[in-house]
């Protein structure tokens, strides 16, 4: 050993772990790197699509822009905008996270209403104090939307106004479902809670033994949804009461699809299931094999199960008995729920080329692809 | 880059999690003590070049005294007197580059545990061992501290925040003071000056990385520090009994 390596050595520990740092990914962030995944609904003839640094309306025939906000987020950067669109006669409301511009500034976390029919803004929330991961619901004249903060908001619909803030013990990374004057949302404290819409005092509460991270689906008086404790449930809308449950081997993460008595539903180790909704038997299981994050969506006649899976591939399986018909691979990861409208299946990518894919139901093939490749 | 760790940390901290009263900053702490229990003999190692170095100081001053004038025969010569009395000068960065994939680990570990998205959450939930008692359904776990979110770095909302990484330093501070050997203000050595340096830079280095990430790794080094002060008065109290038995 030399002088300069013995009496050096500390300076070189310094320099390594500013390369671990760096190499190990944890040193600082990109502006729009995704963090979760983005969210789309259609609504009427528009495609509505959180799509990281905009918002955009699409036209479901060929996905060309109608309108985007902000129009040009090099000149107005609102954030990064992932969490789906909620969608009134009159408004689009999304949530995106502003990064923070200082190394003692802080994100901001906003909750944007614009006008469905042009995109322009018409007002704002700023109050929460985490990020938005799933979108929020409207119903009765107000917004609901929950945050990594553990709250869930109350926005007038029309002018933003806080109404009411109700407060779990974890985040809550689920959509509300808003029904009459009800709301059920799921928070990561192992809660799924049913709130008076009009003032956010609790009506029940079902406990579990892991935590909520969906919007639960509301059919003939019983909510279903599926938690972290690898089991999936049928609960009284009423009464909060459990009515049955079915278990897996991980996860269940996105919302259910139902078609006359069958719910449908997808564990995070990619098992689909069709379960009997009344009586919670098992009626086909389909091992696909892959990490599924997302629920699946049922084509409009019931006929085909849809399923998108973390390496980019978008199964439809047969709703009678499970059997795969088609899978289309695109580049990217898929963990949004797939969008059907009509003849048409929509799939949302990330870290791919493309962030949105229009396919058949029929065979999958591909409509069109969105962002456009532009031709020189 | 270091999942291989982290998960199995993960899990580790799931398990302690569980049996401990569901408290994460206990879960944490548990842990911090299993690590140090583990590199407990590089830790000793480490503590005894240091009484090593202390017993040679007269001896090394001489030398400095000696050679004043010619850094390299003095370099040479401090060298010898290492080789002589069995101290290896890398020993006290041995310890540390051992344990710089535990902080990273531990770091990856503690986002999977309380993750800040849900990204982290998805990855982490194929590699819970389900085998384990108790784990399932855990994740994420109880993320707040004193109106803290374990899960995030300090931020301006939850102003106190900033006071965790300020104890990192102070902590790691007292640490080093504790255990580095002392050299004399009066000692130019280029060692000497590089050792005073890394007193100062050593500590702020690991309250600026504590401040970029995760509260809950404050915790580790705070409770990790004050493992080694009173791991070495232990060590340092046992070292003198045995002396003055053997002097007797």
């Amino acid at each position: 050993m030399n002088r300069s390596w013995t009496q050096r050595w500390p300076v070189g520990l310094a320099v390594l772990m500013v390369l671990l740092l760096g190499v190990s990914g944890c040193a600082g962030g990109g502006a729009a790197r995704p963090t979760s995944w983005t969210g789309l609904v259609a609504v009427g003839d528009v495609l509505y699509v959180a799509d990281l640094q905009q918002v955009q309306a699409l036209n479901p025939a060929d996905g060309e822009s109608l309108w985007a906000f902000p129009a040009d987020p090099k000149e107005e950067n609102r954030g990064v905008f992932q969490a789906t669109p909620a969608v009134d006669e009159e408004h689009v409301i999304v949530a995106s996270q502003v990064p923070a511009t200082g190394f003692f500034s802080q994100a901001k976390h906003v909750v944007w209403a614009l006008d469905r029919d042009t995109g322009n803004l018409l007002w704002h929330f700023d109050g929460a104090a985490g990020p938005y991961v799933e979108g929020g619901a409207v119903g009765g004249g107000l917004f609901v939307i929950g945050c990594s903060d553990g709250n869930v908001y109350a926005l007038d619909v029309q002018s933003g106004t806080l109404k009411w803030v109700f407060e779990t013990r974890h985040r809550v990374w689920a959509t509300p479902l808003v029904v009459s004057d009800t709301v059920y949302v799921g928070s990561m404290d192992h809660h799924l809670y049913a709130l008076n819409l009009s003032g956010g005092t609790v009506r029940w509460d079902f406990e579990a033994d892991g935590a909520f991270a969906s919007a639960p689906v509301l059919r003939d008086g019983t909510l279903y949804v599926g938690a972290f404790d690898d089991r999936f449930y049928a609960i009284d809308a009423d009464s909060g009461d459990e009515r049955w449950h079915f278990d897996s081997e991980n996860w269940f993460w996105g919302s259910p699809a139902l078609y006359d008595d069958v719910v449908y539903m997808v564990d995070v180790n990619g098992n689909a299931y069709a379960v009997d909704a009344e009586a919670g038997e098992q009626v086909w299981h389909q091992s696909l094999g892959v990490k599924v994050r997302a629920g699946p969506a049922v084509a409009e006649d019931g006929s085909r199960l849809f399923v998108g899976s973390e390496d980019g591939t978008l199964y439809a399986l047969d709703a009678v008995d499970g059997f795969v018909m088609w899978p289309s691979e695109s580049e990217g990861q898929m963990l949004s729920t797939p969008v059907v409208d009509g003849s048409v299946v929509y799939e949302l990518l990330i870290n791919g080329p493309y962030r949105l894919r229009a396919l058949h139901v029929d065979n999958g093939r591909e409509i069109w692809a969105y962002p456009p490749v532009v031709e020189d | 880059m270091f999942d291989f760790i982290a998960y199995p940390m993960a899990n580790v901290i799931l398990l302690l999690y569980n049996f401990l009263g569901q408290n994460t900053v206990v879960a944490i702490t548990a842990l911090t003590l299993l690590i140090n229990l583990l590199v407990l003999p590089l830790t000793l190692q480490q503590q005894r070049s240091t009484y090593k170095m202390q017993e040679l100081q007269p001896r090394l001053e001489k030398l400095q005294k000696k050679y004043a004038k010619d850094k390299e025969r003095l370099a040479q010569e401090q060298m010898s007197l290492y080789k002589e009395a069995g101290i290896n000068p890398m020993g006290g960065c041995l310890p540390l580059l051992i344990q710089l994939p535990i902080w990273f680990g531990l770091l990856g570990a503690i986002r999977y545990c309380i993750p800040s998205t849900p990204l982290e959450l998805f990855r982490f939930s194929h590699h819970i061992y389900k085998w384990l008692p108790g784990v399932v359904g855990l994740v994420p776990l109880q993320s707040t501290f004193l109106g803290m979110d374990l899960g995030q770095p300090p931020n301006p909302v939850q102003w106190w925040s900033y006071a965790l990484p300020v104890l990192v330093l102070i902590t790691y501070w007292l640490q080093q003071k504790v255990m580095t050997p002392p050299t004399s203000s009066d000692d130019q050595s280029q060692a000497a000056m590089m050792n005073r340096q890394m007193q100062i830079m050593m500590p702020l280095m690991m309250m600026f990385f504590t401040l970029q990430y995760a509260t809950g790794l404050s915790i580790y080094f705070i409770i990790s520090s004050l493992i080694r002060i009173a791991q070495y008065f232990v060590v340092q109290g046992n070292r003198g009994g045995e002396q003055g038995k053997s002097k007797a």
